[in-house]
């Protein structure tokens, strides 16, 4: 039945593909390796995990912790005892800082990620219902917008208050209170995206195929803006981070005695001449964390982008063997 | 487009009612000034206590929402914004710090706004060259840092310039010197306090307006509608300026909508740090001193700008978007 001569179109379109030196990878592969391959993506990575790791395993390498008093050595300058200095009330810098930069990026990590959560799902149900729906979501999300967060913050924040407020630690208070907060933006964005994309001709197709809505939802609209959310945590970890040192620089947020590195540099201000290391060492690990996160963010967005020229060291080294056959030939 | 704009114009004054409406309601329940009045030195009764917060029309024995009724009715029949639990009425301390905030943020916003677009249309038509990559490096730097940091290092900056020339040129904190001779002197001594924070509030707000600006060009300069304009014989320049760059405009001028809010939310902190007495200083001492009607009263000052710059933006949105015109 089948002619074994037959010219396999296939097997044409792949000699084609492997004489013009194509090779077809994966997407996530290639979003992968773009990442890898931008040296300042992986330099940010690299920092922000070793962060991390300092933030856990940082406080083994002290005697000292956040809340014992040295009494022979107040307002110390870094020493072989103090790694990085004492305060004025004689708490060791080295073990604060270490416990500053574990609740920032921890307050950073799951504000991002559920802000986008609650993004992504406010977002896509006010395009996907819209009409009535989606008048009325817009409503209490823009509503949301003109409540300045700073005010509800500090009223949340401010001490007097119910049982509730008394008995949940500060940094979980201002968890909660960031995420009410947070989500607004990336949700309308998400809502204007899938928006275009209900519009598109693919989507369509599938609708006249008969293809049921979920499965648009999942298989059309989700990887379409897929990269956006990826790209909103970071910009998400990076917002909350900064919130957080932005609200208790001036006292509101986190309340000692829980630290942050936010409650440190704010603390340190008045006394940046006297005590310089208070104020420089935990806005040094801050500018490196925040950093280190615009650096990824920025990477993240050159891997997803699908009109990047980003091309890989393989594939160049192949078009200039090719190029340089071709004229040889 | 008249009629556009007066919708949305009641749609935000709807808003502004309900977000202050849910302020006032969590202002009351959390914040407690009888507390603070009884740590007064001589200790006053609980009664007395209680007595001098009904005379000001803040009873702690009513009710939220019969407080709300109060206060709501003071607002529509009077306009009587209620008074502070040391016995201060909020439409007059109001009145004159609005005006402090506003001299303080109105040059920032627009010098902000001009400069960041304009440096986005520079950048973006230098693309990957040194100017751009300079520019657009230094408005990364300016997003990781947290808007009161850097208002604190350029307060910094300017005293160690001062210290360097052994001579008080700009003052860091406060609006004005008392007893400067009005006129000319008054003049300069105002400028002389108006320079550090406005700087410090442009220097860190620019940077997100560069790069959206730079980045929606971006998209645009290589658009179809673009490369007709070039076939039909403008130059690169003549083409991105009169094709590409109103069309870059329209999200950018979507964006001022959230970003004056943010340049106010900034406004806190540049208040707190340069100790100029405005809205947002205000705002965060009436919540430590419990005060209920000065913590609404902000709050609904915040929504309120919020609202105009939403409606600048749709009016900003309609003067460049032809599309808009047809609703």
């Amino acid at each position: 039945m089948t002619n074994l001569n037959a010219v396999d179109p296939a097997a044409v379109a792949q000699d084609a593909h492997l004489d013009n030196a194509d090779v077809v990878i994966g997407k996530n592969t290639i979003i992968f390796r773009r990442f890898l391959r931008n040296k300042t993506a992986v330099a940010g990575l690299a920092i922000f995990l070793a962060l991390t790791v300092f933030s856990f395993i940082g406080g083994f390498f002290t005697q000292w912790d956040k809340e014992t008093i040295d009494p022979f050595n107040i307002g110390m300058p870094p020493s072989a005892d103090h790694y990085l200095g004492t305060s004025q009330a004689g708490i060791d810098l080295y073990a604060m800082t270490v416990e500053g930069t574990r609740i920032s990026i921890l307050i950073g990590l799951v504000v991002g990620l559920v802000s986008v959560l609650i993004a992504a799902v406010y977002g896509c149900s006010m395009a996907y219902f819209g009409g009535k729906v989606d008048k009325v979501m817009l409503f209490i999300l823009e509503a949301l917008i003109m409540m300045p967060a700073l005010l509800v913050v500090a009223v949340a924040t401010s001490g007097g208050g119910a049982g509730l407020k008394r008995d949940l630690p500060s940094w979980l208070l201002l968890i909660i209170v960031l995420l009410v907060f947070s989500w607004m933006g990336t949700a309308r964005l998400i809502r204007s995206m899938s928006m275009s994309l209900m519009q598109r001709d693919f989507v369509k197709a599938a609708q006249y195929m008969g293809v049921p809505p979920r499965r648009i939802v999942w298989r059309h609209l989700v990887p379409n803006i897929g990269s956006l959310l990826i790209l909103d945590i970071t910009r998400g970890v990076t917002a909350a981070i900064l919130a957080e040192v932005a609200f208790s620089f001036i006292g509101i947020g986190i309340k000692v005695p829980d630290v942050s590195l936010g409650v440190l540099i704010g603390g340190a201000t008045s006394q940046v001449q006297t005590f310089p290391w208070m104020f420089w060492v935990p806005l040094t690990v801050m500018f490196l964390l925040t950093g280190s996160l615009a650096m990824m963010n920025d990477g993240l967005r050159d891997a997803f982008d699908p009109s990047s020229s980003s091309i890989g060291k393989a594939k160049k080294a192949r078009v200039r063997k090719i190029t340089a056959e071709k004229k040889t030939a | 487009m008249l009629k556009y704009l007066a919708k949305r114009g009641i749609t935000y004054v709807v808003m502004i009612f309900l977000t202050t409406s849910a302020g006032y309601f969590l202002a009351v329940s959390s914040l407690k000034p009888a507390l603070l009045e009884q740590e007064r030195i001589p200790r006053p009764t609980p009664e007395q206590v209680a007595n001098s917060m009904r005379l000001k029309g803040l009873d702690p024995d009513l009710s939220p929402w019969e407080r709300y009724v109060d206060w709501l009715t003071g607002i529509v029949t009077r306009w009587d914004w209620g008074r502070s639990p040391n016995g201060a009425y909020i439409n007059a301390e109001f009145g004159d710090r609005v005006w402090i905030s506003t001299r303080l943020f109105l040059a920032s916003i627009i010098l902000t706004l001009v400069i960041g677009v304009a440096l986005g249309v520079y950048s973006a038509a230098r693309q990957y060259k040194f100017q751009d990559r300079a520019i657009t490096s230094y408005s990364y730097l300016a997003y990781i840092v947290p808007a009161p940091i850097a208002y604190f290092l350029v307060q910094l900056g300017a005293i160690s310039i001062n210290e360097s020339v052994g001579d008080r040129i700009f003052f860091v904190t406060g609006i004005s010197t008392p007893g400067v001779a009005p006129g000319w002197p008054q003049f300069i001594d105002l400028l002389a306090h108006y320079v550090v924070p406005t700087v410090a509030i442009t220097l860190v707000g620019w940077g997100a307006y560069q790069i959206a600006q730079r980045q929606y060009l971006l998209d645009n300069v290589n658009a179809d509608f673009v490369r007709t304009a070039r076939a039909k014989g403008l130059s690169r320049n003549q083409a991105i300026a009169r094709h590409a760059l109103r069309v870059s405009f329209i999200p950018v001028a979507q964006s001022i909508a959230f970003t004056i809010p943010a340049i106010f939310a900034g406004g806190f902190f540049a208040e707190k740090i340069f100790a100029w007495p405005g809205v947002g200083s205000w705002s965060i001492d009436a919540i430590s001193l419990q005060d209920v009607n000065a913590a609404t009263a902000t709050l609904a000052y915040g929504s309120v700008i919020f609202a105009i710059g939403a409606i600048l933006a749709d009016f900003a949105t309609t003067l460049v978007d032809p599309r808009v015109r047809v609703q």
